[in-house]
């Protein structure tokens, strides 16, 4: 990697905005996340992705602050609003791949909105 | 720059840095304090001294805040009486009742605050802590559990003396000082200089009592007794009894301990013109005659001695042969003495008064102490142990008339009297190795620049025509810069930066040693010192010239360095651990 | 694979009590809507919680993202003809709902993936740096942060502004920033959070502190129990290095500074900046007097700035938007956000971040989604074990530095803990204060010998052996350790105790002089009771009581013995039919 300065900075910042991330699925993988039990989510989703051939990437990401709902998994795909899934064990996680990843069907229950600015 | 400001509504003009507690004495105010003490940076840890500014809820530590320009500072007011009070009241729930078998009984900081303050029931639950004392090193103990945590101590032993032996453990109410790593204090760095014990406000820390072991050989008809004072024992005394700070007292203490019952009554100012003869005897061999390392390293200090052996090994070799004054005077009386008065020597019973804790380890620190066949030395006391003697035998100690030591160890020169203030030995030495050197005596014999409490002091003499540069420190923090540099010119092969270096443990040498009367500070070790200095005014000046020097070395030792002396008047030294386990 | 409905409709109950009607509204509107579902493609979702409550029968209808208030079963239809099949608006039924949140220090956080570089400069990370290093001086960031009117996000709410100011004004071969990671408050993590969540923030906070400063080193002082929080800031560490964002000539500017991490132990007092210090430097971690203060006379005795991590993380975010536009956030004292970590007997516990001068009221009900059983609130903590408690009747007051302050307690560094009617105050002061008795460093005698004589009456009190005089001796212990103790720990430890005292002072009498716990909590102050006639003789207390401290029969009923009680509490549960008492 060549070292930044200011002009490349800016060259890069532009570039990463301007990438398309496509359809994802993020699990909050702090302390917090990890306690609740999103280690074994996450390694869930990994494994299912390849194993279906999923066209999604899997992403780690910090404590949206939920805790009581922990642990949390952020679905986004395009055609469909981005939704927070709460208090997500492995059967859970196994309903969100079968019926959002794969039919568009949000799962009942487990739906959490996080109301900030 | 100076600062204006007032203190209970007195105008007060200070230096800036200044603290609120130093300005406040300056206008006659004492804001108390049970952890600050003059020889030391504030720790802050009492919080008694709190002090508050006009108009200012929040109080402010007066030991170690600087006064500002424009402050007005309210030193007593009811709430500040209160909260100094509670917080006297919470110290006494942690520390023993033991007052009365309290070593520090009526010479205690907090017990006189418990009595000003007018303390008359316990308010708080009384919660002690279970900690076992440390009596490992048979010279100084101490009492964790009477320890208020003021780090005094701490501060001393780390900062000041630069040993590192005593830390703070633990934590919240279980804190408590100790040797780091929960060991015993004879297996931790400690150099037993006992300046914890004389600055600890409380009986945490004090000096192995030994004055039974006196009383008993006292009383023993079969021993025979004898006694000498050290230098700064006869200065600093008086403070017990009420004298002004410095008095010197050395004919009164004579008169004294024989009324203890002493047989004869010696110096050890003696010893030290002694340890002048041979030490600069040793300086000469090295300096003019080439032979051995310089530069030459004093070792009177047997706190100085330990340090060394701990952490300076590599200085053996610059270390003097000589023993420290007193045991060179233990060995004498025990077969100099003992064969000119046919008293045998296994009845002779020595004790040292010294100023100091760490004599009462020097004189088992190695075989060289027997060298007699017994015990040179039988038992160390200090000051503070003598004081307590006097007082329970009942003499009259500041009505007693003047006495005369007894001959032939006892009659001393200004030369060995001067020992007992830091650069005294170095001062004494010089002008033996002078007259050695040059055949003549010095026109002017005071060097006023190794006097004084500057901690590092240099200076170059002219000796013959040539430059002897010398070196003297006190305080072992002080050690450091000394002997960094004559290692770097070691490595280097560079000018030797000293030809001779003094080091006397304690701030402001023996005066200000472990054993002496509570509450010493700088203008207490000054008016010691001046003691020391004037008792040298007014006698010979030079231990060459002591005709019972003399004497000794025509009927018994033959000459410096010969085979006696080097027998019975030389030491050696070896690497110690500085921990044990 | 891809969406196949048009619209998608979130149905949530918002007054879920005990019986949660979400699963019968759900099923209406798809009764409602199955004439239609297959044209209109529409998909029904019961919400787990839309951070909306108490506003009956809420319904979001996506892609529109409007939503319904108080539906009632007859409103469905008009909303699935104007909303669901067609792109209207309900108008009486329509509610906006408020976003109590502002997430400024947490605008990263659960967004970004927080071990990848790219992502947060993708979110405009860095760009404060970009910013200062395009020109401004160091005296230009000054004026910025004093613009913003940060104040220290650690507790102490002191002008960050004016901590750089005095560091930059003291001349020095070196100076340092120091990030105080040691967060040690019960029930706060915080600064953990953002570590672990956007590590980037506080490293960029921390460069431009250093340029402001003219500081070139830096340390992060992390306390070793935060495991991931390390690797995440070592692994940022490393690729700041990369980017040429740490190290020599960052950006190409000429400015260097370096970033170190050193791990706390765990002592709670290694937070108080010169016990931090003193860690640092390897020594026994006791605070110092102060002044020096840290800022002229820190780490090795060299200028330094200290700061907190939602501090350093607010700074890139001002630099980006300006003092001004922070400054327009918050009351007239206290500026921006407030990260908190609500916790306690509150529904919603979690990290939440909201503008200065939001009321508590606001963050338990309207965030936290009220107390925990919807049992009656008796009082919020804040400040942690060096703050007090807010009890109910001021919970409309607005959350600043000076509003807490003036009510006994502090902002601290950002727990805020609910209490309800189950929670016995004299208990909880008494947590508070065993936590400051541990973490203690025994240095002054006030805290020291104050907060563990003080803690004794404490325990002597909640065991029924308190005694008229305890009340004062509690307060002269308080002003003692308040007024002399050397630091913010033992200043700040009795305030919890004063505050409860302040008031609760009825529960202490009723303690001391009643020997009774109103809520029950202090074990030897109450004592459970079978009240015959309602008993049915069931025999469930008898079974499950641990200590066989219930004898009888079916036949002759059952009695609890109060001598072999432990006061578990398991027969008080157990019991169906309220025989069981509490007394």
């Amino acid at each position: 990697m060549v070292k930044l300065d200011l002009e490349r900075l800016k060259g890069l910042r532009a570039e990463l905005k301007d990438k398309n991330k496509g359809d994802y699925i993020k699990v909050g993988m702090s302390t917090c996340g990890i306690a609740a039990g999103a280690d074994k989510v996450y390694e869930l989703f990994k494994e299912e992705i390849e194993k279906r051939g999923l066209p999604i990437s899997l992403e780690k990401c910090g404590c949206l602050g939920m805790c009581f709902a922990e642990p949390l998994v952020e679905v986004g795909m395009a055609g469909a609003p981005v939704v927070i899934y709460g208090r997500v064990n492995t059967s859970v996680a196994h309903r969100i791949i079968d019926e959002h990843l794969c039919c568009g069907r949000i799962v009942s229950d487990h739906v959490y909105e996080l109301r900030r600015s | 720059m100076v600062v204006k400001a007032t203190i209970d509504g007195i105008p007060v003009e200070v230096e800036y840095g200044t603290t609120i507690l130093d300005a406040a004495r300056s206008v006659q105010v004492k804001i108390p304090t049970l952890c600050k003490h003059p020889d030391l940076p504030a720790s802050a840890a009492c919080g008694i001294c709190i002090v508050r500014v006009k108009g200012n809820n929040k109080m402010l530590r007066a030991c170690c805040t600087p006064l500002e320009d424009g402050m007005e500072i309210i030193t007593n007011d009811p709430e500040i009486v209160e909260v100094r009070r509670t917080v006297l009241e919470l110290i006494l729930s942690n520390h023993p009742d033991e007052c009365l078998i309290c070593g520090r009984n009526n010479n205690c900081e907090l017990q006189r605050f418990a009595a000003d303050f007018g303390i008359r029931e316990e308010r708080y639950s009384k919660f002690l802590r279970d900690i076992p004392a440390d009596v490992s090193t048979g010279t100084i103990e101490l009492h964790p559990q009477k320890c208020i945590l003021c780090g005094r101590c701490v501060e001393v032993c780390q900062e000041v003396q630069d040993v590192w032996a005593l830390s703070f453990l633990e934590r919240g109410f279980n804190t408590r000082i100790s040797p780091a790593g929960d060991i015993e204090l004879n297996e931790s760095p400690c150099v037993k200089c006992g300046q914890c014990s004389a600055h600890c406000p409380t009986g945490a820390i004090f000096e192995k009592d030994d004055t039974s072991k006196v009383w008993e050989a006292l009383r023993d008809a079969d021993k025979y007794c004898v006694v000498q004072i050290a230098p700064a024992v006869r200065v600093a005394i008086g403070e017990a009894f009420g004298y002004p700070y410095g008095t010197n007292l050395t004919k009164k203490l004579y008169a004294l301990l024989r009324r203890l019952g002493f047989r004869a009554v010696f110096d050890t100012s003696f010893g030290a013109d002694l340890t002048v003869m041979e030490e600069a005897s040793e300086f000469v061999k090295r300096f003019a005659e080439g032979r051995g390392p310089l530069p030459l390293i004093t070792t009177c200090c047997p706190s100085w001695v330990d340090f060394m052996e701990k952490f300076y090994t590599d200085m053996i070799e610059h270390f003097s042969s000589a023993k420290s004054p007193h045991e060179m005077l233990g060995v004498l009386s025990k077969t100099y003495y003992a064969e000119k008065n046919s008293i045998p020597p296994e009845k002779i019973f020595m004790v040292s008064i010294m100023p100091c804790t760490s004599k009462k380890y020097e004189i088992t620190r190695s075989d060289e102490m027997f060298a007699s066949g017994y015990a040179d030395i039988d038992v160390v006391l200090t000051t503070r142990e003598l004081a307590r003697m006097i007082k329970q035998a009942g003499i009259d100690f500041n009505n007693l008339a003047d006495e005369e030591p007894d001959h032939i160890l006892g009659d001393y020169t200004g030369a060995g009297v001067i020992f007992g203030a830091t650069g005294g030995v170095m001062e004494a030495a010089l002008r033996t190795a002078y007259f050695f050197i040059s055949g003549e005596n010095l026109k002017e014999v005071e060097f006023k620049q190794v006097r004084g409490l500057d901690g590092v002091k240099e200076c170059e003499v002219d000796v013959a025509g040539r430059g002897v540069r010398v070196a003297v420190a006190h305080g072992l923090s002080n050690v450091e810069f000394i002997l960094n540099k004559v290692r770097r010119a070691k490595e280097k092969g560079e000018d030797l930066p000293y030809h001779f270096i003094e080091v006397m443990a304690c701030p402001g040498g023996c005066v200000g040693g472990g054993g002496q009367p509570y509450g010493v500070t700088d203008e207490l070790r000054i008016a010691r010192a001046r003691g020391l200095y004037e008792d040298d005014e007014g006698r010979i000046r030079y231990a060459h010239e002591n005709p019972y020097i003399k004497k000794l070395y025509e009927e018994f030792l033959g000459e410096p360095l010969g085979e006696k002396s080097h027998h019975l008047l030389h030491t050696k030294y070896t690497p110690r651990p500085v921990y044990v386990r | 694979m891809g969406n196949m409905y048009k619209k998608i409709v979130f149905i949530k109950d918002t007054n879920a009590g005990k019986a949660d009607l979400t699963r019968h509204y759900a099923s209406l509107f798809a009764k409602y809507a199955k004439p239609f579902i297959e044209d209109m493609q529409l998909y029904v979702v019961r919400a787990a919680d839309l951070g909306i409550y108490g506003k009956g029968m809420v319904v979001k209808i996506w892609p529109q993202n409007i939503y319904y208030a108080s539906v009632k079963e007859e409103d469905i239809p008009e909303i699935i003809e104007a909303s669901v099949k067609n792109e209207g608006v309900v108008d009486r039924l329509l509610y906006r709902p408020s976003d109590k949140q502002m997430r400024i220090v947490l605008r990263n956080c659960g967004v970004i993936d927080p071990e990848s570089i790219d992502e947060y400069i993708a979110k405009d990370g860095y760009g404060g740096l970009e910013r200062v290093l395009s020109g401004m001086s160091a005296e230009d960031v000054i004026e910025e942060i004093k613009k913003s009117g940060l104040r220290g996000r650690g507790g102490g709410g002191f002008p960050t502004w004016m901590k750089w100011n005095f560091a930059r004004s003291v001349s020095s071969d070196e100076k340092y920033i120091i990030c105080n990671a040691d967060e040690g408050d019960p029930g706060a993590y915080m600064d953990r959070s953002v570590l672990e969540g956007d590590p980037h923030s506080v490293i960029e906070g921390m460069i431009i502190a250093g340029y402001a400063v003219g500081a070139s080193k830096g340390f992060f002082y992390i306390r070793a129990e935060y495991p991931l929080a390390i690797e995440r800031v070592k692994q940022a560490i490393d690729q700041a290095y990369e980017y040429g964002l740490l190290g020599e000539n960052i950006l190409g500017t000429g400015f260097s500074f370096d970033i170190e991490i050193r791990l706390g132990a765990g002592a709670f007092v290694c937070g108080e900046e010169t016990a931090l210090i003193a860690s640092i430097e390897g020594k026994r971690g006791t605070p110092r007097p102060r002044p020096p203060y840290p800022s002229v006379k820190g780490l090795w005795d060299r200028p330094t700035v200290i700061n907190n991590v939602e501090t350093l993380a607010n700074v890139p975010f001002i630099l980006l938007k300006g003092g001004d536009w922070f400054a327009s956030i918050g009351t007239e004292n206290s500026k921006g956000t407030k990260v908190f970590a609500l916790t306690g007997k509150v529904k919603n516990s979690g990290l939440i971040e909201v503008p200065m001068g939001t009321t508590l009221r606001e963050i338990v009900f309207d965030i936290g989604g009220g107390v925990i059983g919807d049992k009656k609130i008796k009082a919020v903590q804040t400040g942690g074990p060096s703050g007090g408690v807010i009890p109910e009747h001021l919970l409309d007051t607005p959350v600043d530095y000076e509003n807490l302050q003036r009510l006994g307690s502090i902002m601290g560094s950002g727990g805020m803990i609910v209490m309800s009617e189950d929670d016995c105050m004299v208990d909880i002061s008494k947590f508070y204060l065993k936590f400051c008795v541990d973490e203690s460093c025994g240095k002054c005698a006030p805290c020291r010998i104050g907060g563990y004589q003080m803690l004794n009456i404490l325990n002597k009190i909640t065991n029924g052996e308190g005694e008229e005089r305890d009340l004062e001796n509690i307060s002269l212990i308080a002003r003692a350790m308040q007024r002399a103790s050397l630091c913010g720990l033992g200043q700040t430890a009795p305030n919890p105790v004063v505050s409860t005292m302040k008031f609760f002072e009825e529960e202490y009498r009723q303690h001391i002089f009643d020997k009774k716990c109103p809520s029950g909590k202090c074990k030897r102050l109450i004592h459970y009771e079978i009240v015959q006639e309602k008993c049915v003789r069931c025999g469930m207390c008898y079974i499950n009581c641990p200590v066989e401290a219930i004898t009888g029969s079916k036949a002759k009923g059952f009695v609890i013995h109060q001598d072999l009680c432990i006061k578990c509490g398991k027969c008080y549960e157990v019991c169906k039919f309220g025989a069981v008492i509490l007394k």
